[in-house]
């Protein structure tokens, strides 16, 4: 620390000095917080892969932040937090949206599907997936799922094209998008013969 | 086993599973259902989070910094300050740190807009860390910079990193920093012609898709710790040394599925600086701390090659080179480079090579390994080699075909050196090239360059590169397998990262086959820590390292479960059970699908699951049935071994290169707006022996992906006027989406043997990345007749070589 | 340095968020915050600066308009397409009049950002969004320039290689550029914007003086609809959208056209570039150009040449003047096409 710089413990905001800044933080405390504005919170409830949460948030989450990190369905992820890669894709709506562009605080009473809810019911797309070998790292891989549900949700009958401009915001750094063409393909067809292996076919509305 | 340098002695006779398509991916079904967990999904009770201060500047040293604010925020629980007494100035942050040695883990003095450093804020929530941060002030003492090679290597240019190199920005670190073979002037006076010229590669970066993030606990002496990190064997070693010491049998490491770096993360303090943090105050709090880097923060390096390469290159007139000079200025170079001629020098027959690398610290971040540190060498080869083609009217690949050969020697030495190594003498460059004309159709497509404007107005373009194969890594590795009693499951146990490139499943393969189970028998969990690591990441090609000690571990696993099998079992001092297989030896004996059976006669065995036996307190021997060796307890069924390998970084005995790559670009220009469209690709890859094609495609598909992302858009652009980095985000720092690369990848793989890995593999991971990322050069070349040797290539730069602008 | 009191940098990141229930609650919302306050649609835009604190000064409340009921609705009206403000870019993209009638609408909406994006953007929020230049956007207000009410504009002496090539917005620089794709769509089509207060042409709807306002809105005022006229017959509109990617991105040069013609010669053109220039530029000596002849390649190349007969490069964005001319004549050529709207 240089001479001239101000030592720590002396409190910002009166300048009273203190032996410790573990001194001055108490004062800090009692002295100048006094009330607070209170933290600024909206009570919600989000119905989540079909269960409901009931939530207080603050207004600057996203949903992503809600998901992830306070409810602790971490498949969705964060690649660029700036909605320009799709790795935090969730359905809402029945659209496929980006969760760390939405604040959660906008959500309430609104239904949302994550990778999670779509694994649980064994949609197809899962096993195409990990058939297809659609994913290396598998970071932006959720991102991918949800997009293409919600896809094939509307449309069984996607051409090539339709699924690459489909996914045509999902970002893959590991360069796997050949195989998510081929992955979706293949969940319609099964889609569409009704032939989903062992496993529940998929609701129209997800 | 140390070093092959010989073809395989003793492959298997038959394969089953390796070479098979479409094996169940371990870790498919997590990462497609959301269930894989990676650093950045921890959250433990009570956990803290760690965010850093950022320079504003691109080089500036902290004059005085008040912290208090940040301090008294509300939910801050700690600020670390550079200058805290109890840091120490100099921590073991990995071996290779460049310039660095073992740097301070938190800096007061930073060397790029952008470096966390000077301060960082652990509170209750990242936001709330976030927020305390911007109440730091700092009186900084700004300092000139460089942002560009050239100037930085002027005479009076200021200097970059005064601390460390007072003297000038040069710094003369390369393992080939300079590299001859013959002589150049001799090759020059011999050529019929000779051409000069400048190639411009600028920064680019690894854009890992999980942020740099760690956590650190502490369970009273034990350090618990999560690392996104692709070799988890440094940090533990480095933290080892940390805090006055911790044992490293008091380590706890969690190295959880990782969301790609390509290197990046490499052996750098940003890596492992904010760990120290992290521990340093997780002590201090009691509290487990999370670390944490925005997506901005990812920007803090970059790839190897931005620099400016000026060539010289001696040649014939029926495309034989004579020789080739390059002097390479390439920018923060941290990481021993090779250099730019050393892919020339490794696979063709030109005699007369002079290589000088210029290595200039400027005020970006540190040049890594970035898919990868072999770039330089592989652009200069496609730079020259496409060049030459042109000078001499040729077809590059007839140029390529003509001088192939290794070291300086041509083709019919060049089988002596396969042979002499118990290789077939397979012309692998010949293979490739055929098989990838065939599947591009090349003789019908290529033409001479700007001379074939496609009916849709577009000058269409055909490219072509080539070089060897390689997968020489410097390490080893560790690998034991265990057979678990109950079920007779086999567990491949070593640590390394799973960075996605499906290692796991091939070694898996290897162990299956090896060892006679069903591949669904076998399973790796790498994030285990048992206390010993194989070589990692596996996207380095580690498989060529790796796979010999699965294979060794299995071998001998098999001969103890062989040797097990006839002896008598449940020995205790006062007797013992009867064998599995009495009256055998184990060579009469065999393990086919799990069934360890009598070669004599495959129908009567005993599977694997039934020889081991239950485990448990109650012990193995409980069974009251009657009759032999059902009564049995088995030793435990264990083996590990190991392999050491230093490959071509042994300069002094390199292992010849001699398997190929071929790719094949065909391009639209439109030459009103100097859009480039990728019609085809195509890859051909001698991979010696494909042990698990479908990783191997997602290579493929994946390096070209990178490759020409790299080639058409890729660039970290900065403020010339205060070095702030302008694209520090994932919308204007492009990397390609689905649609860029609009037509259809084919990816082919040859298998020739002639690698020094298992089976006579080779490795595969950095290849197609790093090669693919010079073609589109060549190939809007050929369509529009003009070099642009600047990369990435844009629209402007196609309009500019056009003479539109 | 005095340092700021505690209440001050408390109030700074979080904010307050109202969910608005009509048009009236939302107008008085705003008024009761003037600058204070920012309306919040699709988010889409508004959510990146505030993650980079790219202002100066932070939102005190948000206010939501999703919640307020019937702004989302796409009707046929008498003589015109009424596009609600909330109306989805998806929306827009897929209405089937909209693609028959305004097809350089409905291809605008359609390859705007991602199908993400497009499906969470309201066509009011694309036309209200701020505009792009990495200086005016660096995190943390890095760059504190003109338009923030600071004394320069960085872009002139650095790197301005995506930005106006027809000058700046003020005397001394801001040479930022509108990055919306339905902006010259509507403009084309000589489209109409429906506010709390009044009606305004959305060729006058622009407007960039500094400090974050890129449109004639006042304070309390928002965007309720959108009304496009019913093209005639006879007049084909298109869109073309030129980047560097081919999804996500923004345009680097995008142009909207809507030609009408008498057999084959044009009676009336309304050309209209974005991209690069801070407002949304009609480029009407193209337009004069084109009137009067026949879409082939001589006269829209004249047409072309002429739209940017006024432009004035930067140090690093001549391209855009010749991307421009190229992206221009294309959108006419597609005009002449004998199929779409």
């Amino acid at each position: 620390m240089a001479d001239h710089e101000i030592k720590p413990s002396i409190c910002p905001y009166c300048k009273k000095e203190f032996d410790s800044i573990d001194a001055m933080k108490q004062h800090v405390f009692k002295a100048h917080r006094g009330s607070d504005p209170p933290s600024p919170e909206g009570d919600i409830r989000l119905n989540i892969n079909g269960n409901d949460y009931y939530l207080s948030v603050e207004p600057r989450w996203t949903l992503y932040d809600v998901i992830h990190d306070r409810l602790g369905l971490t498949g969705s992820k964060q690649f660029c937090d700036r909605g320009a890669c799709g790795s935090c894709t969730v359905i809402m709506d029945g659209k496929a949206v980006l969760s760390c562009m939405i604040l959660a605080i906008e959500c309430d009473g609104k239904a949302i599907e994550t990778v999670e809810g779509i694994a649980e019911k064994n949609h197809p797309l899962i096993e195409s997936y990990v058939k297809h070998h659609a994913m290396q790292c598998g970071y932006c891989t959720p991102g991918f799922v949800t997009t293409s549900k919600a896809l094939l949700d509307r449309n069984i009958h996607p051409t090539e094209n339709e699924i690459k401009e489909e996914l045509s915001g999902n970002l893959c750094r590991c360069g796997t998008y050949p195989q998510h063409t081929i992955a979706v393909l293949e969940t319609a067809e099964k889609l569409r013969t009704g032939k989903a292996d062992g496993a529940e076919k998929a609701q129209g509305d997800g | 086993m140390q070093d092959n340098l010989r073809r395989d002695p003793f492959p298997l006779k038959t394969y089953k599973h390796i070479g098979e398509r479409g094996p169940r991916r371990l870790d498919g079904y997590h990462k497609a259902s959301g269930r894989a967990d990676y650093t950045m999904d921890v959250q433990l009770p009570g956990m803290l989070y760690m965010r850093f201060l950022n320079s504003p500047f691109p080089h500036a040293k902290i004059k005085t910094m008040d912290t208090r604010e940040a301090e008294t925020f509300p939910g801050v629980r700690y600020v670390l300050r550079y200058d805290n007494p109890e840091l120490p100035e100099r921590a073991s942050m990995g071996k290779l740190t460049g310039i660095y040695g073992d740097p301070p883990p938190l800096s007061g003095i930073a060397h790029f807009e952008g470096e966390p450093m000077g301060a960082a804020v652990v509170a209750v929530s990242e936001e709330i860390a976030e927020d305390a941060l911007e109440l730091i002030r700092v009186e900084w003492e700004e300092r000139p910079f460089n942002l560009d090679v050239l100037t930085a290597m002027e005479k009076g240019a200021p200097l970059s990193y005064p601390e460390m190199y007072p003297d000038s920005n040069y710094w003369n670190n390369g393992l080939f920093d300079e590299m001859t073979q013959g002589n150049v002037k001799k090759g020059f006076k011999q050529s019929e012609k000779i051409i000069e010229f400048e190639f411009n590669r600028r920064s680019h970066t690894w854009i890992g898709p999980e942020r740099p993030c760690g956590v650190f606990r502490w369970k009273g002496d034990v350090a618990e710790v999560w690392v996104k990190q692709q070799r988890p064997h440094l940090v533990k070693k480095n933290l080892s040394t940390w805090y006055g010491g911790v044992p490293m049998n008091k380590i706890q490491l969690h190295c959880l599925y990782q969301g790609a770096s390509f290197g990046g993360w490499v052996q750098v303090p940003w890596n492992m600086g904010p760990l120290y943090c992290a521990g340093f105050v997780s002590k201090k709090t009691g509290r487990p701390v999370k670390y944490t880097f925005t997506r901005r923060e990812d920007f803090y390096g970059e790839s190897m090659d931005e620099g400016v390469y000026r060539f010289k290159v001696g040649f014939n007139m029926d495309g034989t080179i004579l020789a080739v000079e390059c002097s390479s200025i390439c920018a923060n170079q941290i990481f021993p480079v090779f250099n730019a001629v050393n892919h020339i020098r490794e696979s063709t027959r030109v005699p007369h090579l002079y290589g000088k690398i210029f290595s200039i610290w400027i005020n970006k971040g540190p040049a890594v390994p970035t898919r990868c540190e072999q770039l330089p060498a592989t652009l200069s080869l496609t730079a020259v080699f496409s060049r030459v083609a042109a000078e001499c009217g040729l077809d590059p690949v007839e140029v390529a075909l003509k001088n192939d050969g290794f070291e300086g020697h041509g083709k019919d030495r060049f089988e002596k050196e396969k042979k002499g190594l118990g290789f077939p003498a397979i012309d692998s460059l010949k293979e490739c090239v055929e098989k990838g004309k065939a599947a591009i159709d090349w003789d019908d497509k290529w033409h001479r360059p700007g001379t074939k404007t496609l009916p849709n107005g577009r000058m269409h373009g055909m490219g072509f590169t080539w070089t060897n194969e390689w997968d020489d890594s410097l390490g080893s590795a560790e690998i034991a397998i265990r057979i678990e009693r109950n079920d007779g499951t086999a567990s491949i146990l070593s640590m390394g990262c799973d960075n996605g490139v499906e290692a796991e499943n091939t070694y898996c393969m290897i162990a299956a086959d090896e060892l006679g189970l069903r591949l669904e028998d076998v399973s790796y969990n790498p994030q285990l820590d048992p206390g010993f690591f194989r070589m990692s990441p596996d996207s380095s090609t580690n498989l060529s390292v790796n796979g010999w000690a699965i294979r060794h571990a299995s071998r001998i696993l098999k001969q103890r479960i062989l040797e097990a099998a006839v002896a008598p079992t449940a020995k205790t001092q006062r007797g013992s059970m009867r064998p599995a297989f009495p009256d055998c030896k184990p060579e009469d004996l065999d393990i086919v699908d799990s069934v360890i059976v009598k070669k004599a006669d495959p129908s009567e065995g005993i599977s694997v699951a039934d020889f081991v036996r239950e485990a448990g307190q109650s012990g193995p021997v409980t069974s009251t049935e009657s009759g032999g060796f059902r009564w049995a307890f088995t030793e435990p069924l264990f083996a590990f071994s190991y392999h050491v390998q230093m490959g071509s970084y042994n300069p002094e005995n390199p292992r010849p290169h001699l398997t190929r790559q071929a790719h094949f670009l065909e391009v639209e220009v439109d030459t009103d707006t100097g859009e480039i469209f990728v019609v085809k690709t195509v890859n051909v890859n001698d991979v010696g022996k494909a042990i698990n094609p479908m990783s191997c495609e997602g290579q493929q598909y994946g390096g070209t992906i990178m490759g020409l992302s790299r080639g058409k858009f890729e660039e970290m652009i900065y403020d010339p006027v205060t070095g702030v980095m302008l694209n520090g985000n994932l919308l204007d720092y492009k990397i390609a989406t689905t649609l860029d690369v609009e037509g259809p990848i084919d990816t082919i793989l040859v298998e020739s043997g002639m690698g020094y890995g298992p089976y006579g593999s080779v490795g595969i991971g950095e290849d197609v990345g790093t090669v693919m990322t010079g073609l589109l050069g060549p190939a809007v070349f050929n369509a529009i007749g003009v070099w642009i040797d600047d990369h990435p290539i844009t629209p402007e730069k196609v309009l500019k070589a056009l003479g539109k602008i | 340095m005095e340092p700021k009191k505690h209440k001050e940098t408390d109030d700074m990141k979080n904010f307050i968020h109202y969910n608005a229930y009509s048009i009236e609650e939302a107008v008085m919302l705003l008024a009761r915050y003037g600058k204070n306050a920012c309306v919040i649609s699709g988010g889409t835009d508004l959510l990146g600066k505030m993650k980079d604190r790219v202002l100066p000064t932070y939102p005190e409340a948000l206010i939501n308009i999703k919640t307020i009921p019937g702004l989302n609705a796409i009707e046929e009206k008498t003589g015109k397409l009424s596009i609600g403000a909330l109306a989805t870019l998806t929306q827009v993209a897929e209405h089937e009049t909209v693609r028959s009638n305004c097809a350089a609408l409905a291809q605008a909406a359609g390859r705007t950002a991602s199908p993400h994006l497009r499906n969470m953007g309201t066509i009011a929020g694309n036309i209200c969004q701020d505009i792009r230049c990495w200086y005016y956007r660096a995190p943390k207000n890095r760059f504190s320039c003109l338009r923030k009410g600071g004394g320069r504009c960085y872009a002139i002496k650095g790197d301005n290689r995506f930005h106006s090539i027809f000058g700046g917005s003020v005397k001394g620089g801001c040479v930022a550029v509108h990055p919306s794709d339905t902006a010259p769509a509507l403009i084309a089509l000589d489209a109409d914007i429906i506010t709390s207060k009044r009606t305004i042409k959305a060729e006058e709807f622009f407007n960039v003086g500094v400090l974050h306002t890129t449109t004639v809105l006042e304070d309390n005022e928002i965007v309720t609809a959108i009304e496009v006229p019913t093209q005639n017959s006879v007049t084909k509109s298109a869109f073309i959208k030129f980047a560097l990617r081919k999804s996500i991105d923004f345009p680097i040069v995008n142009c909207a056209a809507a030609i009408t013609r008498d057999g084959e010669t044009v009676t009336a053109a309304r050309i209209c570039l974005n991209a690069v220039s801070v407002v949304p530029k009609r480029v009407k000596p193209a337009e004069d150009r084109l009137v009067g002849e026949t879409i082939n390649e001589k006269h829209v190349g004249e047409a072309g040449a002429a739209a940017v007969s006024d432009a004035e490069p930067l140090e690093k964005n001549a391209y855009m003047v010749e991307l421009a001319k190229a992206i221009v004549k294309r959108t006419i050529l597609a005009c002449g096409d004998t199929e779409g709207g």
